[in-house]
């Protein structure tokens, strides 16, 4: 009722004023003028019983505050804010408060106002400012190490000891120690995602009869410090955060070097780079020269602004959702909580209110999907390289710049230089009928950075509006949006007049640069289409007005070449200037898809979501639940608030950052978090089913007891958990066990469970010894090149150039690869904490009959002809062990060699591969 | 093993943790089991979790069996849906909603419409592009773009009230077909056989044929499923393209495959000795039975040589243009599976851009005169063909025919155009079949199709009434996925209780 009531009551509080009643000289009495008012015509809907819309009229906080919809009901001392007389003002039938009975009277109205006038007081209720009940919620609280149960002789580690203590509760027992080979073969899944080769497990196998302990530790540090590490734990990150290298949407286009934030993610997990601090680059990674972290704030997919189409309220809805993607990362990852909820209204299970998910949305108002050239440290080799070339440039251009004005292609984008020269306006007058250009940029040498020409400086543009397209206005040439928002201006046949565009400034300005282009977005944001847009725009001359309001021209497209013919010296510089600018872009920072920075603008709760019913502004910052303060000054700008809650974020005190974190790692090293339902710690998600052990990992990470270990070290976590006892067990069923914890859920097995794509296909490419083991770059193509509005289609998901782990196939939203998306790859639509594990005829017709499959299994069958030479029953063997890491039982061997000879050795591994072995951990 | 009830969501787990809890407290409970947990409704509803307050109903499946027929959560007439989509959307002024206002105004200012559209400026009123005419007992006005559908509006119930939340198709193919604009939801087939698996065991329980053409512009979307388990995604193919690699590649030989098979079984006997009774590993073993029997099954689904020659030329696949003869195919394809028990079926007429006749789908911001009509010829005859074969052979017992696009366009021409531009504000849909009501309309856009006007009905609306045919509860339906038990209704929607027989 209120939410139908809320979009109508901007009306009625501008008619508020007129029913402004005359003072009385008695005060307002609460107990004997409102209260009774409430009883008998709110509470029963907005009681203690029932609080519809999350509001409620016994508590003087509530009303201060306000309901689901996150507008305060009252404001003390001002009738003029706050819901409250709004609502009870309305007549309308079907909007009116209370809906039922008579209207309240007049009288009760004005006491109402007075009341408000007055202070709002409320015996009793006076100390109980906007201040909010905490919630009792258990992740909620901080985090306590809590003391270790039990002596620690019998149990093992620490981990140990917690789960030994719940399964001693339950009646039961751990499960004994796995054989070496199960052993290498599971740690260094879970670890690298790649099982071991032959000779590792032969090498570990007789070190482990040395010395069990020492040589599994010896093979779990091998593990943490190999370079397949980071690749198997960025894989489980990019999940959560649904991060694909396609935007989505109609288009699907590619995002082009979004790759370069994947690397990003293997290299932090290699480098062990401490949690806190990956988290904060992530947000923030523009400010530390880690450009390339920034991927993390555009993961989610996007609608381009070409496909939102033309209404106002269409694009106004799509930025709202852009930022509703990114707020869902940060929450579903970070801190664990589902915010999203809160987009419409105060969040159903959770402490958390449409203000906080607005405040969230204020610090991430500088972020906008696209491309920018990332920031990178000093010393990163693409830095190096261009600084180097840019002081080769600027001497080339200070030579030419004695000569005349010159243009340089950067690819897409035309620079056009001229003399410095102040001026109060300046126009471009082109000379071919037809021209497109997405954006005309004006630079002068006071500030390199700023654009004088943009809308926002108050500059007036002008052409000869006829010739404009409707779908191309002129107000598109300095809009700061690239691509399909494009100043689109054709002259009709016949006439010799031709396109032309003027910008006046407020103030003259000295200005020596023109910067323009048809399309920038083909070339900063994306790639593989046929029919990338071509520049449309051809010559041109500038003229800039002086002061007596004369013309003048400062050059053109059209003389510079007759000027570089007259002059060899000239024409020489700026070929080697544009040799250059090739160098440069090619070998410079590339503009990447990891999101672009925008001018902050003011943010505003959102009644239910929807951008055209604006509420209170509000500012940065955190979730109130957790004290909310960022310290940010009141015009902080996106960089500050950016930053600022990336700390908020990573305070070592934070209840939910590192325990989010610690069970997600525990959920990927153990089948299932303590937490089964890793990205929702609130009330609808799962309890805990080990409180103690979760918060004494978390309180580890956060502050670790071991010797020389520094904190939020996330290999020290995995760490701990795969030197457990636990993670060491059999995983066979026992019945007694079984009948106690089917789920095992106290961990008295080590759960096995079936291996994701990535591991299937790599352990594949692995045994055939074809697999490309490089870590990062491009990822491998396996689709064609596209129309712009098509969908993609999987050209070669099988041939050489795709032999690389499937962590570098190209991930693009919603496509299937054909083979092992069938595996529960995700779509990338949605936050994907845990992989469903499903099981279909789909999976066994592409392990079976897929080209990847029949090609492979010939390949593996080679190379085990290779290493053991003609006897057949040693060439099974050997398929075996590059396969599944053992010897063939004798009976497997007989009915292997007869297979192998009546069909191939190929169909063998054929049968391998789809064996329930293969693909389950063990 | 994995958890075997990672299907389960929010009260699942919760019933999960409670049951260790009590285990782990001492009181043993180690005999009961899940089901009888489960079966349980008063625990059930002590759960506070939904947005509706219901309970939710979890389908109760094997893992290693997920596609077995299960019950609906109360008796209800269809058993099956087909989903005929056009993507594009269809012009609901030119084919079933007759707006004679149009007529009267025609090349006129509309009154009160917004200055821009989805494509940009707004022009004047054009009337229906085609005539409408009186059809049947029930004189229904249907134009004459749609004249072999038009003879069956006595059966038809239409939908003239609903209305959308986008303006963009991907977007609002994805709200029809997912409840949400976003991608990555599940889908209408993907929930219903979720919920109700299949009756066809050698087939996949969801089927989505394609648009000769290709995919439509949200692609998988559109039959994906989402966070659910891959299990209940559709599976694509058409009746000229099988499912990839469904083939017995070329080098091999049925003894090739048996041997192959023979050998598998035996490895994962002797693996499965060391895990008794283990569900995962088992349906692992049965989902190669499965995608054995679907190598004939399928294949036998696509060959249409069987057919008389007077369904064939029902169909319209020897006559008219080369999409039409493939669509016609897919058409036929689709009563054969619909025949077999497939629980659902959904097909596309209509895709991205890919070729062909030049359009690609309902899509007409330009020269609405020819390219409605070039579709339409794809469009209206198989697919009348269809609907009164399904008919015929009595499949309309318990068969929901649902014929959707995802919005409508609008009554005037873009500025100095010859196309309209897209209306979400009022679309027509209908459904035939089982458990509707026959030559019945509901609801009403205003005088000029602009908007709804009586009866408004949403996407939400009309899914509850397509789930609530098929004995589907739309609020009881959900699956816990990050926080929340998501529905194919979001958190909005009622059945229209005025369109059931």
């Amino acid at each position: 009722m209120l939410a139908r009531w809320i979009r109508i009551n901007c009306g009625v509080l501008g008619l508020w004023a007129c029913f402004a009643t005359t003072t009385d000289a008695q005060k307002v009495d609460f107990r004997r003028d409102i209260e009774p008012i409430f009883k008998t015509r709110c509470l029963s809907c907005h009681g203690a019983e029932k609080q519809e819309s999350g509001f409620r009229l016994d508590r003087r906080a509530v009303l201060l505050r306000g309901g689901d919809y996150g507008e305060p009901a009252i404001v003390p001392g001002d009738p003029s804010k706050g819901t409250l007389l709004g609502a009870i003002r309305v007549t309308d039938p079907d909007f009116r408060m209370p809906p039922k009975g008579p209207l309240l009277s007049k009288t009760q109205l004005s006491l109402m106002e007075r009341w408000i006038k007055e202070g709002a007081v409320w015996p009793g209720q006076m100390g109980k400012e906007v201040g909010r009940e905490r919630s009792s919620h258990w992740a909620f609280q901080p985090v306590v190490r809590p003391k270790v149960p039990g002596p620690r002789s019998t149990a093992g580690s620490e981990i140990d000891a917690f789960l030994q203590d719940r399964l001693k509760q339950a009646g039961i027992s751990n499960s004994p120690q796995a054989d070496p080979r199960t052993l290498i073969r599971r740690v260094s899944i879970v670890l690298t995602g790649l099982p071991p080769t032959p000779e590792k497990v032969v090498a570990f196998q007789a070190a482990h009869q040395r010395d069990p302990g020492k040589a599994y530790e010896e093979l779990v540090d091998d593990l943490l410090k190999s370079p397949h590490f980071g690749e198997r734990w960025a894989q489980h990150w990019l999940d959560v955060i649904r991060w694909a290298e396609t935007n989505g949407s109609e288009s699907n286009m590619y995002r082009k070097n979004a790759w370069v934030y994947r690397d990003y993610v293997v290299r932090a997990f290699n480098e062990d780079k401490p949690y806190d601090r990956f988290v904060f680059e992530q947000l923030a990674g523009d400010t530390v020269g880690m450009g390339d972290a920034t991927g993390f704030l555009v993961s989610g997919s996007h609608v381009p602004v070409a496909t939102v189409g033309q209404e106002a309220v269409a694009r106004r809805q799509a930025r709202a959702d852009r930022m509703d993607e990114i707020v869902q990362t940060v929450g579903a990852s970070v801190l664990g909580v589902t915010i999203g909820c809160a987009r419409c209204h105060s969040h159903k299970f959770d402490p958390i209110s449409i203000q906080d998910y607005y405040q969230l949305t204020a610090v991430f108002q500088d972020v906008e999907f696209g491309s920018r050239f990332p920031e990178y440290a000093e010393d990163h080799p693409r830095s190096v390289r261009a600084r180097q070339l840019q002081k080769l440039i600027d001497a080339q251009r200070k030579l030419v710049r004695k000569t005349g004005p010159w243009i340089e292609d950067w690819h897409n984008l035309e620079e056009f230089h001229f003399k410095a020269v102040e001026t109060k306006a300046v126009r471009i007058l082109f000379t071919r009928p037809y021209v497109r250009v997405d954006e005309l940029e004006v630079f002068g040498p006071a500030d390199p950075q700023e654009n004088v020409a943009h809308q926002s400086t108050g500059v007036e543009v002008k052409s000869l509006s006829k010739f404009d397209n409707a779908r191309g206005p002129i107000d598109l040439i300095n809009d700061g949006e690239y691509g399909t928002q494009a100043w689109n201006a054709r002259a009709p046949k016949g006439t010799k007049e031709r396109p032309w565009v003027q910008f006046t400034f407020q103030q003259p300005r000295q200005i020596h640069l023109i910067r323009l282009s048809t399309n920038r977005e083909d070339f900063y944001e994306t790639d593989y289409l046929t029919g990338l847009n071509p520049k449309a725009y051809h010559g041109y001359r500038v003229e800039v007005q002086d002061g007596r309001g004369e013309w003048k021209s400062v050059g053109g497209t059209y003389g510079i070449a007759g000027q570089n013919k007259k002059n060899p010296q000239r024409a020489k510089t700026i070929a080697e200037l544009d040799r250059l600018i090739e160098q440069l872009v090619a070998e410079g920072p590339q503009p990447s898809f990891v999101g672009r920075f925008v001018k902050p603008v003011k943010t505003h709760v959102l009644r239910r979501g929807s951008p055209e019913n604006r509420g209170v502004e509000v500012f940065p910052a955190g979730l109130d639940e957790f004290g909310s303060e960022l310290g940010l000054e009141v015009n902080a700008g996106g960089v500050a608030r950016r930053r600022a809650f990336a700390q908020w974020l990573v305070a070592k005190d934070h209840p939910l950052t590192a325990r989010v974190m610690v069970n997600r790692i525990w959920h990927h090293v153990f089948g299932q978090g303590i937490v089964s339902t890793p990205s929702d710690f609130g009330k609808a998600g799962a309890l805990p089913s080990h409180p103690e052990l979760l918060d004494w990992l978390a309180a580890e990470f956060v502050a670790p007891t071991r010797e020389a270990v520094a904190p939020w070290s996330v290999k020290h976590m995995i760490r701990e958990m795969v030197m457990s006892r636990a993670f060491r067990q059999q995983s066979a069923p026992r019945q007694e066990c079984l009948a106690v914890d089917a789920n095992c859920r106290l961990w008295w097995r080590f759960p096995a469970r079936r291996q994701e794509a990535e591991v299937i296909r790599d352990a594949i490419l692995l045994s055939s010894g074809s697999l490309d083991q490089s870590l990062g770059g491009i990822s491998y193509r396996i689709h064609n090149v596209k129309k712009r509005y098509a969908q993609w289609e999987v050209v070669d998901n099988h041939g050489p150039r795709t032999w690389r782990r499937l962590l570098y196939q190209e991930r693009f939203r919603r496509v299937d690869d054909q083979i092992f998306t069938a595996f529960d790859f995700p779509d990338c639509g949605q936050i994907r904490a845990r992989r469903p594990v499903s099981t279909t005829p789909l999976q066994a017709l592409n392990l079976l009959n897929s080209p990847f499959v029949v090609e492979q299994t010939k390949l593996i069958a080679e190379r085990a002809k290779q290493r053991v030479g003609g006897d057949v029953s040693r060439q099974v063997n050997e398929c075996f062990q590059l396969l599944l890491n053992r010897d063939a039982t004798q009976q497997e061997l007989a009915a292997c060699r007869k297979v192998a000879r009546q069909e191939s050795l190929a169909i063998v591994c054929r049968a391998l591969i789809n064996a329930n072995e293969f693909v389950f951990l063990p | 093993m994995i958890n075997p009830f990672d299907h389960l969501s929010g009260h699942g787990r919760t019933l999960l943790n409670r049951r260790s809890f009590l285990q782990n407290t001492g009181l043993a409970m180690g005999g009961i089991s899940l089901a009888q947990l489960l079966a349980g409704d008063g625990l059930l509803a002590d759960q506070p979790q939904t947005v509706s307050g219901k309970s939710p109903i979890r389908p109760q499946f094997d893992p290693g069996n997920p596609y077995a027929s299960r019950k609906p959560h109360y008796e209800a007439p269809a058993k099956q849906v087909l989903m005929i989509y056009c993507p594009g959307a269809v012009s609901h002024v030119d084919t079933f909603d007759y707006k004679p206002e149009l007529v009267r105004l025609h090349g006129k200012k509309p009154p009160t419409v917004p200055a821009v559209t989805f494509e940009g400026p707004s022009g004047n009123i054009a009337k229906p592009f085609w005539q409408f005419k009186a059809r049947g007992e029930t004189g229904k006005m249907v134009s004459e773009l749609l004249p072999n559908l038009a003879e069956q509006v006595d059966d038809f119930c239409f939908f003239h009230s609903l209305h959308t939340e986008t303006s963009a198709h991907p977007q609002g193919e994805n709200f029809f077909n997912t409840g949400f604009t976003m991608e990555g939801f599940p889908s209408m087939g993907a929930w219903v056989t979720y919920a109700l698996g299949t009756e066809a065991a050698e087939l996949p329980a969801f089927v989505a044929i394609n648009d000769p053409r290709g995919l439509a512009r949200s692609g998988k979307n559109n039959f994906g499923s989402g966070f659910l388990p891959a299990a209940f995604q559709g599976t694509d193919f058409s009746a000229t393209n099988p499912p990839a690699n469904l083939k017995r590649p070329a080098q091999y030989t049925s003894q090739t495959d048996r041997q192959t098979v023979d050998l598998l079984k035996r490895l994962n006997a002797r693996h499965l000795e060391k895990f008794p009774g283990d569900a995962d590993l088992a349906g692992r073993i049965a989902s190669y039975e499965l995608a054995g029997k679907m190598q004939t099954s399928v294949p036998a689904m696509m060959d249409l040589s069987a057919e008389t020659a007077t369904t064939l030329k029902a169909y319209g696949v020897q006559e008219g243009s080369d999409l039409k003869k493939e669509y016609a195919k897919n058409c036929i394809l689709a009563r054969r599976l619909i025949e077999k028990g497939v629980r659902v079926v959904q097909l596309f007429n209509g895709s991205d851009p890919a070729g062909g006749n030049g359009i690609t789908n309902w899509d007409s911001h330009q020269n609405i005169a020819t390219t409605h009509p070039l579709q339409a010829e794809i469009m209206d005859q198989p697919t009348a063909a269809l609907i009164g074969d399904l008919r015929q052979r009595g499949l309309l017992e318990d068969t929901l025919v649902v014929w959707a696009t995802e919005f409508g366009r609008m009554p005037f021409l873009q500025a100095n155009g010859t196309g309209r531009d897209h209306n979400p504000n009022a679309f027509t849909c209908f459904m035939t079949g089982a458990g509707v009501k026959k030559g019945f309309s509901y609801g009403e856009s205003d005088e000029f199709g602009f908007k709804a006007a009586v009866d408004p009905t949403s996407v939400f609306d009309f899914n509850a009434t397509l789930l609530h045919l098929l004995g589907l509860d739309h609020e009881r339906l959900t699956f816990y996925h990050n926080g929340l038990e998501r529905r194919l209704t979001n958190v909005h929607g009622k059945v229209v209780q005025e369109v059931l027989a």
